[in-house]
C-alpha cells in the first residue's frame, strides 16, 4: 500500500484549520439545517455594474469539511440558494451560496477533496 | 382634466410651458414618471424613487425596488421658436428572489407590463406637455444579475416628447 505523504500532510493541515481557525455556522437548505464548523476563507466587497444599475455585496468564502456536509442531513454538495448563518455577538448574518465572477458556487479547495470552498454573498443581517 | 382632450400627437397646446425654476426638463419628466408610478394601482405595491445611478446592497434588495433613471435628452428644432425635447427615462425593477421559480418571477414580469401600459401613449399627469411615444423593454431580466446575485433586474425604457 502506497502512503501518500502529501495527502496525509494536507489532512493534518485541514484538521489544524478546523481545530484552531474555525467557527460554528448553520448550513441551511430550505427547511433543513445543520450546525457545522467552517473556516472563513476570504472576505471582500464586490460591485457589479449591469445595465447602469449597481449592485454591491459582501462576499465571503467558507471552507467546510467535505464529509461533514455530505454526511449531514444536507447530504449533498452545495447548491445555489443554500444559506449559511453566522452568529456573531448576538447578531446573525445570512449569506447565500452563489457563483463568484467566472467561478462556480463551490469548488474543492485541495487536491484530495478534503475541504470545499463555498462562495457566498451576504443577503441579510449586520 | 382639459389636457386629456388634447390629441395625443399634437404638441402645440403645450408650446413653451413654464419651466419649473431650477429644474431641468428631463428631471421634471423623471419626477413625473416617479409620481405616476407611486400613485398608480398595480398588482403589487411599489415605492419608486428617482436616482442617477441606482446602487443597492444585495441586503437591501429583499424588498421590491423601483428606480426611475433619467438617461438621455435630445433637443431638436420644432418650429421657428420652439424645440422638440426627446427624453429617455429608464425604469428599473429589482428584487432578490428565493428560488427563481416561475411562480416567483412571473408576477414581476406582469408588473413590468403593467408599468409599460401605465405610460404607453399617455401624457404625464404632473407634466401633461410630456407624452410617452415609445416603450421598450430591452432587458426583460438580466441574466448576469440572475446568476451572479440571484437577483431579478428588469429594465423598461420610456421615450417622452414635448415642445418647449
Amino acid at each position: 500500500m502506497t502512503i501518500n505523504l502529501l495527502e496525509q500532510g494536507q489532512a493534518w493541515l485541514a484538521q489544524q484549520l478546523t481545530t484552531h481557525a474555525a467557527r460554528q455556522i448553520v448550513y441551511r437548505r430550505g427547511e433543513l439545517g445543520v450546525e457545522l464548523t467552517a473556516v472563513i476563507g476570504k472576505s471582500s466587497y464586490q460591485q457589479d455594474d449591469g445595465h447602469g444599475v449597481l449592485t454591491r455585496a459582501q462576499v465571503r468564502d467558507y471552507l467546510i469539511d467535505t464529509n461533514a456536509l455530505l454526511l449531514s442531513i444536507i447530504g449533498s454538495l452545495p447548491r445555489p440558494g443554500d444559506r449559511i448563518v453566522e452568529i456573531d455577538a448576538q447578531q446573525s448574518y445570512i449569506f447565500e451560496v452563489m457563483p463568484l465572477g467566472g467561478e462556480p458556487h463551490w469548488r474543492f479547495s485541495d487536491p484530495f477533496r478534503l475541504k470545499i470552498r463555498i462562495h457566498t454573498k451576504q443577503i441579510d443581517g449586520g | 382634466m382639459p389636457h386629456l382632450r388634447v390629441p395625443f400627437f399634437d404638441l402645440r397646446p403645450y408650446d413653451n410651458p413654464p419651466r419649473q425654476e431650477n429644474m431641468a426638463t428631463i428631471l421634471q419628466i423623471a419626477d413625473g414618471v416617479t409620481s405616476e408610478l407611486n400613485t398608480a394601482t398595480l398588482s403589487q405595491p411599489i415605492a419608486a424613487e428617482r436616482h442617477f445611478v441606482p446602487s443597492y446592497d444585495l441586503q437591501e434588495l429583499g424588498v421590491l425596488r423601483v428606480s426611475v433613471v433619467p438617461i438621455e435628452l435630445l433637443i431638436m428644432a420644432y418650429d421657428r421658436v420652439a424645440s422638440k425635447y426627446s427624453a429617455r427615462i429608464d425604469v428599473a425593477v429589482q428584487k432578490k428572489f428565493e428560488q427563481g421559480t416561475n411562480q416567483e418571477i412571473d408576477p414581476l414580469i406582469v408588473l413590468m407590463e403593467e408599468i409599460a401600459d401605465l405610460f404607453r401613449l399617455k401624457r404625464l399627469t404632473q407634466m401633461p406637455e410630456a407624452r410617452c411615444v415609445a416603450v421598450e423593454h430591452p432587458v426583460l431580466y438580466s441574466a448576469e444579475h440572475w446568476t451572479q446575485n440571484r437577483l431579478f433586474t428588469s429594465l423598461l425604457s420610456l421615450s417622452f416628447q414635448l415642445a418647449r
